[in-house]
């Protein structure tokens, strides 16, 4: 059923793109993360509306009254809260549903990339029962994995005088940090959830690069384009938050 | 460190391994099929971190190769023996080994390769040809020493054909074409036309001078061994991956549709054609009765000549769970037809001309 509802469309959509695109795999994963972005734009604006209005509703001051009354009492604080959503027409769920269903795109697209590369041959094997009668399989395949200085189906870098450098490693972290920066809206102090965001900020450009470092470059292409579309897609929402990327002055004790 | 950036650290952490798991990245995972050579006691199995050596009076193992298992080498392509008396293995670390074949013991190693060997090297008297991923083939001489290499512009996953008349080496590439090497000096003979899709099986030689190629177009091709033209091409059914085996003037190969062919030779017309339960990625063994072929469902097939069905036989089949997967050619041993299904318990199967289990080898944990 994932299969059949997620991986075969990809698969075959990429092969697709890749098939108009010259032949090159690394423009097919480019192009087909910003179709992915723009199929799913109704669901990360739906996204960002909800925080919107959760973040106004926390900036409240009827919220902030609340919290103050009931700060000894977590259980009429948070039926308060339940209450005030309702009032205010605020999903509790609202940001994180549309998230919740954009995962298992992003899964599926990562599935897919691997899929298409079908470098041994139980993955061509494999790739050879999904693809559709329409695309003309036998003149694709095999893939040309080359783009730029990459080989996509083998981890990348970049040979310096010798040095094997992963400079899309490296880019996929700086990218990674600012999507996760630019994209954090402003926190109340003592929020919980905002110290969560802060540590997943701070681990994240680390894992992706990791990823990106260890698995075949494709995938870390489809990182970086994912990263650098997402900036892209909230700026033009003039939805960023250029002022988290400034230092910030901690307030003085006391 | 604060409670929720351990929670958090542990979370990413845990989705790493998870994706990790989804790109192949485990190890241990198998990312091919087994393959196997025999030579008069020993059949000689690579599949996944090892090389085996099993005995075939009795199905147990002589040894294995490396003794302990290494996540960096694992082996897929099929063994080749030397004359010398050399067992040779590529590996999907981009290493090629010989090994001592009573031992197995390394003597020594290829590491010139950027890329892991698919297909099994061909061994003659003019030495070793190796095809390698990383779209070279290597002539090395029995001590390991690179003689020449040639680019294919294309992977090569087929082991390359040669004609025994001459010093040349016909090598397949998925680039779509068919190369014709000189043996001695690496130069380039002829290549063919884009044969319309990429080429895994290796090309069947006959004595009158015609080699015999399936492609993913799905086409048996006829192609002159001395010009690289092509003579004939004939349609199929599905994609060809295994090569075609050639016999008495005809040829007997199956698809990826599950269609299996008796074609003749000289014009590539079908004689008969039968459908049995599955895709079919090898080339079939020809005994002096029965041609015999597996399917990816897990049946091993024995057919006459005229195209009847003599052997039904669902193979490496354990109770209440589904057969495994048969990619790997059926392979004759004296008496003995022996089968390796993919990620089994029972790694080989030795069987009776009608396909009853002699024995069967699974391979101890260590």
């Amino acid at each position: 059923m994932w299969d059949m509802l997620i991986i075969n469309p990809m698969v075959n959509t990429l092969l697709w793109i890749y098939s108009v695109l010259w032949q090159n795999f690394g423009l097919a994963i480019i192009v087909f993360t910003l179709l992915v972005r723009l199929i799913t734009y109704p669901l990360t604006a739906q996204q960002m509306k909800s925080a919107q209005m959760m973040q106004d509703m926390q900036k409240s001051k009827k919220w902030q009254d609340i919290q103050k009354k009931y700060k000894d009492n977590r259980e009429k604080l948070a039926q308060e809260q339940m209450s005030l959503y309702k009032e205010m027409g605020v999903s509790p769920f609202g940001s994180c549903l549309p998230t919740l269903i954009q995962f298992p795109i992003i899964i599926g697209l990562y599935q897919a990339v691997i899929r298409a590369l079908a470098v041994t041959p139980i993955q061509l094997l494999d790739l050879s029962t999904h693809i559709y009668p329409f695309i003309n399989a036998s003149a694709l395949i095999p893939l040309n994995n080359r783009f730029l200085w990459m080989d996509l189906s083998q981890p990348e870098r970049l040979f310096v005088f010798g040095f094997g450098v992963p400079v899309l490693a490296v880019f996929v972290v700086i990218t990674t940090y600012f999507q996760s920066k630019l994209m954090t809206p402003p926190t109340q102090p003592g929020d919980q959830g905002a110290q969560m965001t802060q540590a997943m900020n701070l681990y994240m450009p680390f894992l992706m690069g990791w990823l990106a470092y260890s698995f075949s470059s494709g995938l870390a292409l489809y990182f970086l384009a994912s990263n650098v579309f997402t900036i892209l897609q909230y700026a033009a929402m003039g939805k960023l938050q250029w002022s988290n990327l400034l230092p910030t002055k901690k307030p003085r004790a006391g | 460190m604060k409670s929720h950036h351990l929670v958090l650290l542990i979370t990413l952490l845990i989705s790493s391994i998870a994706l990790s798991a989804c790109a192949g990245g485990a190890a241990t995972a198998a990312s091919s099929w087994p393959d196997l050579t025999v030579d008069e006691q020993t059949a000689y199995v690579s599949y996944n971190q090892h090389v085996y050596a099993i005995n075939l009076a009795d199905g147990t193992e002589r040894w294995r190769f490396p003794l302990e298992a290494n996540n960096k080498i694992s082996f897929y392509a099929a063994p080749a023996i030397t004359p010398d008396g050399q067992l040779l293995v590529g590996g999907y670390d981009h290493v090629l080994y010989s090994l001592n074949p009573q031992t197995g013991t390394e003597n020594w190693s290829f590491k010139e390769a950027n890329n892991r060997y698919v297909g099994s090297p061909l061994v003659n008297q003019a030495g070793i040809f190796t095809p390698t991923t990383d779209e070279q083939l290597y002539a090395l001489d029995y001590q390991g020493n690179l003689r020449w290499s040639f680019a294919t512009q294309g992977a090569q996953w087929a082991k390359p054909a040669t004609d025994p008349d001459c010093e040349c080496i016909y090598v397949p590439s998925m680039n779509h074409h068919l190369y014709a090497i000189n043996a001695q000096n690496g130069m380039q003979e002829w290549k063919s036309e884009d044969l319309g899709g990429a080429v895994v099986g290796t090309p069947a030689y006959a004595p009158e001078g015609t080699l015999y190629i399936g492609t993913f177009n799905s086409e048996m091709l006829a192609i002159d061994a001395q010009t690289g033209s092509i003579r004939w091409r004939a349609s199929t059914d599905g994609w060809i991956w295994g090569g075609p085996a050639f016999k008495d003037g005809m040829l007997y190969f199956g698809d990826l549709s599950g269609a299996f062919y008796a074609m003749q030779a000289a014009n590539g017309k079908v004689v008969w054609k039968i459908k049995p339960d599955g895709p079919i990625t090898q080339s079939p063994l020809l005994t002096e009765e029965l041609i015999y072929f597996t399917t990816e469902v897990g049946t091993l097939y024995g057919v006459s000549y005229n195209g009847e069905i003599r052997v039904n036989k669902p193979i490496a089949c354990e109770p209440n769970k589904a057969c495994s997967k048969l990619h790997t050619s059926p392979v004759s041993a004296g008496d003995k037809i022996l089968v390796a299904p993919t990620g089994a318990e029972k790694l080989l199967i030795a069987l009776d001309a009608n396909g009853e289990q002699i024995w069967s080898f699974a391979p101890e944990k260590k």
